[in-house]
């Protein structure tokens, strides 16, 4: 090693130092990306053909979930409300207000509007709205405080890990079945406990965490 | 490469030799194997056969590497980051009604082969049809499906279809078509039709009957003609003998002791096949029950699903088939005896005995393939049982004017090569391509005025007839159709039809002088003038009833008495018959693409057929002895030959044809309709004449230079040299229960096996979710395989990857023979996944892939797993399959044909048979919600659903009133190489022989 001087050691072991803790310390900042909300998009608004609220429709007005998504108590998917659903107020106030004339228009012409995704899965993950409802989760549970989006943002970041957190432990995410569609509600002194919750509402905990739960 | 298999003479000495030093009962799969054979051998060495030729020969390793690890390397950095595509939802305008996102909904209609119904009830999610299943209530099904019933939706699917008027080549419309139709009509008015003939294939339909009678009242000349290639002539003729009409049998399989079936096709194709089949197969199981069993003997001279079945089987030529029957006619004093029986094997006399043991609880039934002479004399011998009103009855013919269909094409031609045809309409048949080669079809259609073709695919017929009209697939138009014993069936449409395709009855409408004809208002027009007659008032509710429950009540046929005519025994006489050296050629219909018309099916190309394992082929199949005699291997090339044409086929050597035949299925050989079927096969209708529409002689058989590679999945998975199929007697069943279970306990000492595990047991408190299969029920018809692929989005691979052992099918249908290779038994196992408790394929997945559920099922996870295939190695079952290229990506389906339900698997991820986890979770995502546990028979499994025979049983093995618990308790059930303690789910239960003592050989 004679051709590389006697400050070869200390260079070598700085040269170490500055690689590895570079590469450590950009570990760390890489670490927490997936969980900024840029990734999971939680509170990200899209740009809609209709700037629809659902702070106005649900905390204004009063409307029910089931009014437009009428699918979720008994299939896999909530469903998106028709046009025509629209129409059963919308062809009676506000018939001249120009931010509706693309619904107007899509009832006219029989062709819908193209709404963006909120909220998405992949599609090998097999979610069932149904049972969900069925056993007392709410729908602000996942979906966030509806009640106060004026334009629809992700409530939650629907990652594996945050299904799984749920899936362990339902408990503490549980309401009484009869207020899964109330978006005011809040755990309160005369709500009973997580445990509680559990069996009342018959939630089976077996097999939650099985794959087969939500891929097939 | 495999070197060139060597001449089967040497090969099928080796498998005497082989077999002859081997004692007890022994079990192979193919002939190869047996014999040792080097091509097999080195087949054996190849891990994956074909490999090379996959491979990108441009492509090196180095250069290989760099393009992958460039690949790693931006998929690594496109997975940070959220999703960069836009999705969207898209609601609709107007609700439908009744329509609720993602919940199913289920609509009765029928399925038809040769014009004979099979209820269904079609599958909807979100407004789009997706998996076929049997009516329950409907006769010719009670919920079972036939491989064409499962495959029928693929049908309509298919982007092949036709969509366009077409005129001589060229596009045209519809309004063109009908205009020039309205004219004709004027002059048919005036001449009363004359010159106008109409051909279509087997008809049922009572609307199409109304519709024909007004026809010829209008048009007292014109004519109409049916032909189908695998028609029931033979079977009328024969009823023609004996009764001197024409009459349809209905069997009563469950109250049969005795069957004698002659190249039966009771449990395979002939109408009413399902019910036979269900039937058939509890009365051979019912020894576990303490009832019954049958017993069955098979004479043959191809194979047939009830000949696998059989407790005695029995490989005879054509004309000995004839000659059998006429000394088991003399055994039983049908027929004065002129000393057949010592012409007559010697069995012959013991089976007539046993016959004649069980009068009244016996029967014979001849398939459709045999002539005439077979049919009659199988009456004079049910006669003689008092077989009519006990075991079979007899009704009159459901098809509409059932009789001559050979007769009627042979007028038919010669009218039109008299010039005496001027309009011909051919509706929703393929003659051009099916009718036999003598009769010159499309030389003859040449000199018709004017041509019409109506059918689904631009085929053969469509390029040779002036006008094409694309025609409404089974499920796209209003129709009716009546099952094999008279039940009519109302099909309601399941999707709209499109791209102006028209029905039977549009057409038919047409001629009768409706401007715009719908089929709709024909189909219910008829049914309220049948239900205005005196009795049934509520019309409407008549009409909803009758479409929502498939079937028209009450609409199936009285029996009627029928005896056979007084002479009839002193009348028939055996035919002469000279056997020549020429090969026997028999015709039969492919056991997938029938006569053709399902050729452009994929899922049914890919078929493996039952007996032969051949996919996206036919070929000529004969016996090894014959094989050896004309110098022939498997994938040789001989060149068959007659005075008129010539055609080149591959042999394929399949123990089971009678000596000196040569089996030829029709049906391949498409050379139009269909991207799909276009080249596969050869066309064995080149052959066919009208004097030999079964079987002739006179065809020259020369072996020519090349290779025709045949896609078998023979070979595939094999299970060499282990106790896979188990039999026993009943006799020894019934003398100790227990004696299978004895068997296998010795075994296991034998090879100083013991039950013990490293793992610890696992408890499963919940559903345990098993499958029990019966071999005493299963016919190997693969309706379980096709229904798999329908419900789980099995992609086609094709024949070149079939070959190189791609295969994806989850469920396999594999098929043994035991005894010797002339004449041996066949034995049929579906082998689906065996969801080991302790599973081999579970410990070696490094990314844990594949994992137990709670309810104990072993289960793939598509999006972990990265495709080492360890767990395929380990499987010691060989269920698992690989995706090898992007197969769904290629499959020219529609995506809305798939089943929403099921992951469709991508290139590189390994999949299995899940044991419709997807069925297994939406019962228990709805039981759930109910707060109640699943129900039994609330889960089924496609395969399950599908079989016939109930040879399938799914469901929960804690719940000890299942009917999965009460198959796995018989004494029969036994595990699939149970000493390596895998503790499969799935198990079997042991096929039982009902043998006849006199005939038990030593």
């Amino acid at each position: 090693m004679a051709g590389l001087g006697p400050g070869s050691n200390l260079a070598m072991k700085v040269g170490l130092i500055v690689v590895l803790g570079g590469t450590a310390l950009l570990l760390v900042l890489i670490w927490p990306i997936p969980w900024f909300d840029y990734n999971t998009q939680i509170s990200l608004v899209q740009p809609q053909p209709v700037p629809f609220s659902h702070k106005h429709h649900v905390a204004g007005l009063g409307l029910d979930c089931r009014y437009c998504h009428t699918a979720v108590e008994v299939s896999a998917s909530a469903g998106i409300p028709p046009i025509e659903t629209c129409m059963t107020c919308h062809s009676q106030i506000w018939t001249n207000a120009e931010i509706l004339s693309p619904i107007r228009k899509a009832y006219a012409s029989g062709i819908p509007v193209h709404w963006r995704r909120v909220n998405t899965l992949p599609d090998y993950v097999y979610f069932n709205h149904s049972i969900h409802i069925a056993k007392g989760v709410g729908c602000t549970t996942c979906h966030g405080p509806v009640e106060t989006m004026s334009l629809t943002w992700k409530g939650q970041s629907l990652f594996m890990s945050w299904c799984l957190d749920c899936h362990r432990n339902p408990g503490p995410k549980l309401r009484p079945v009869d207020k899964v569609f109330d978006p005011f509600w809040k755990r309160g002194p005369n709500t009973p406990p997580p445990d509680e919750l559990v069996k009342v509402n018959h939630v089976v905990t077996t097999g939650l965490t099985d794959c087969s739960t939500c891929h097939r | 490469m495999s070197p060139e298999p060597k001449a089967p003479g040497a090969d099928l000495a080796a498998l005497r030799r082989r077999l002859a030093g081997t004692r007890g009962r022994v079990y192979w799969r193919s002939l190869e194997e047996v014999a040792r054979s080097p091509s097999f051998l080195a087949w054996l060495e190849g891990e994956f056969p074909g490999l090379v030729g996959a491979i990108d020969p441009g492509l090196d390793r180095r250069r290989f590497l760099q393009v992958m690890a460039a690949s790693f390397a931006f998929a690594g950095l496109a997975g940070c980051g959220p999703e960069p595509e836009t999705r969207y939802l898209v609601p609709q305008v107007e609700a439908p009604e009744g329509i609720v996102p993602g919940v199913p909904r289920h609509f009765a209609t029928a399925t038809m082969l040769d014009g004979f119904a099979e209820g269904v009830i079609v599958k909807h999610v979100d407004g789009r049809p997706i998996k076929i299943e049997g009516n329950p209530q409907h006769p010719a099904s009670l919920g079972a499906t036939s491989p064409w019933g499962q495959a029928s939706i693929l049908g309509l699917y298919d982007p092949d279809r036709s969509q366009a008027v077409i005129r001589a080549g060229g596009s045209s419309t519809w309004e063109r078509f009908s205009s020039l139709i309205l004219e004709r009509r004027e002059q048919w008015q005036r001449d009363g039709g004359k010159g106008l003939r109409l051909l279509t294939g087997t008809m049922t339909s009572p609307s199409f009957a109304a519709q024909i009678a007004e026809l010829r009242r209008r048009y007292p000349e014109a004519r109409w003609h049916q032909w189908d290639a695998a028609n029931r002539d033979a079977a009328q003729s024969g009823a023609m003998i004996a009764y001197g009409r024409p009459l349809d049998i209905l069997l009563d399989l469950d109250k049969a002791d005795v069957i004698l079936a002659v190249e039966s096709d009771m449990l395979s194709s002939a109408p009413g096949h399902l019910r036979y089949a269900r039937h058939f197969a509890a009365r051979r199981r019912a020894a576990e029950v303490g009832a019954r069993m049958s017993r069955v003997y098979a004479i043959e001279s191809a194979p047939t699903l009830a000949g696998s079945m059989a407790d005695h089987h029995f490989l005879l030529r054509p004309e000995e088939i004839v000659m059998t029957l006429f000394a088991i006619a003399g055994a039983l004093h049908a027929l004065p005896d002129q000393g057949y029986g010592a012409a007559a094997p010697p069995w012959a006399a013991a089976v007539a005995r046993d016959l004649q043991q069980h009068r009244g609880a016996a029967l014979v039934h001849v398939g459709g393939d045999q002539p005439a002479i077979a049919h009659a004399l199988a009456h004079l011998i049910n006669d003689s049982l008092a077989a009519p009103g006990a075991t079979l009855r007899h009704i009159d013919p459901v098809a509409l004017e059932a009789g001559d269909q050979l007769g009627a094409l042979t007028d038919l031609v010669s009218a039109m090569n008299a010039g005496a045809v001027d309009t011909l309409f051919i509706l929703g048949a393929n003659p051009v391509f099916t009718v036999p080669a003598d009769l010159g079809f499309a030389e003859a259609l040449k000199r018709v005025h004017i041509s019409v073709h109506l059918g689904e695919y631009f085929d053969e017929t469509a390029a040779a007839c002036q006008w094409h009209v694309p025609e409404t697939h089974e499920y796209e138009a209003w129709s009716d159709a009546r099952a094999f014993d008279g039940t009519a069936t109302i099909l309601q449409p399941q999707v709209r039809a499109t791209h102006s395709r028209r029905s039977v009855h549009e057409i038919m409408g047409l001629l009768l002088g409706q401007l715009s004809p719908d089929a709709y208002q024909i189909v219910r027009g008829y049914w309220q003038g049948e239900a205005e007659k005196p009795g049934e008032a509520d019309f409407a509710s008549f009409w909803t009833q009758s479409v929502r429950d498939g079937l028209v009540a009450g609409s199936s046929a009285k029996p009627v008495e029928a005896t056979t005519l007084p002479d009839l025994g002193a009348r028939l006489r055996p035919p002469l018959s000279a056997r020549s050296q020429a090969p026997t050629i028999l015709f039969r219909p492919d056991a997938a693409v029938w006569d053709g018309r399902f050729a452009n099916n994929g899922w049914l190309q890919e078929m493996p057929r039952p007996h032969t394992t051949l996919t996206w082929d036919n070929a000529a199949i004969m016996s090894p002895a014959t094989a050896s005699r004309f110098g022939l291997a498997d994938e040789n090339v001989i060149e068959l030959r007659d005075d008129q044409n010539t055609l080149h086929a591959p042999v394929l050597v399949l123990p089971g044809i009678a000596p000196d035949c040569v089996l030829l299925p029709f049906g391949e050989g498409r050379s139009k309709g269909g991207a799909v079927g276009v080249g596969v096969g050869f066309d064995a209708y080149l052959l066919r004449r009208s004097d030999g529409l079964r079987q002739r002689s006179g065809v020259s058989l020369r072996k020519i230079e090349g290779k025709w590679r045949l896609a078998l999945r023979q070979h595939h998975q094999m299970m060499a040299g282990r106790p896979i199929v188990r039999t026993g007697d009943l006799d020894s069943f019934l003398r100790d229960a227990e004696f299978l279970h004895k068997e296998e306990a010795e075994e296991r000492k034998r090879h100083g096996e013991v039950e013990a595990s490293l793992y610890p047991r696992r408890a499963y408190d919940g559903n345990a979710w098993a499958m029990a299969i019966s071999l005493d029920s299963c016919i190997g018809c693969g309706a379980c395989v096709l229904a798999c692929q329908a419900e789980n989005n099995l992609a086609v691979v094709g024949k070149e990857e079939v070959l190189r052992g791609h295969e994806m099918h989850w469920l396999r249908v594999d098929r043994y023979y035991s005894g010797s290779p002339d004449d041996p038994e066949t034995l049929f196992q579906p082998v689906p996944c065996m969801h080991c408790e302790d599973a081999p394929c579970e410990v070696v997945c490094p990314v844990q892939a594949t994992v137990h559920d709670s309810d104990g099922l072993n289960l793939m996870v598509y999006n972990r797993c990265v495709g080492t295939r360890f767990c395929s190695n380990n499987c010691p079952y060989k269920v698992r399959r690989f995706n090898f290229f992007d197969f769904t990506a290629k499959d020219p389906r529609p995506r809305e044909s798939w089943n929403p339900d099921v992951t469709v698997r991508a290139r590189g991820v390994m999949e299995k048979c899940t044991y419709c986890i997807q069925r297994i979770r939406e019962a228990k995502i709805l039981a759930d919600r109910e707060n109640r546990p699943i129900r039994e028979g609330e889960v089924k499994t496609a395969c399950q659903q599908a079989c016939p025979t109930e040879a399938i049983v799914f469901g929960d093995k804690n719940d000890e009133a299942s009917a999965v618990s009460k198959r796995k308790a018989s004494p029969l059930d036994y595990a699939l190489l149970d000493g390596l303690n895998t503790r499969p789910r799935t198990t079997y239960a042991a096929r039982l022989y009902n043998r006849n003592p006199e005939l038990a050989e030593g």
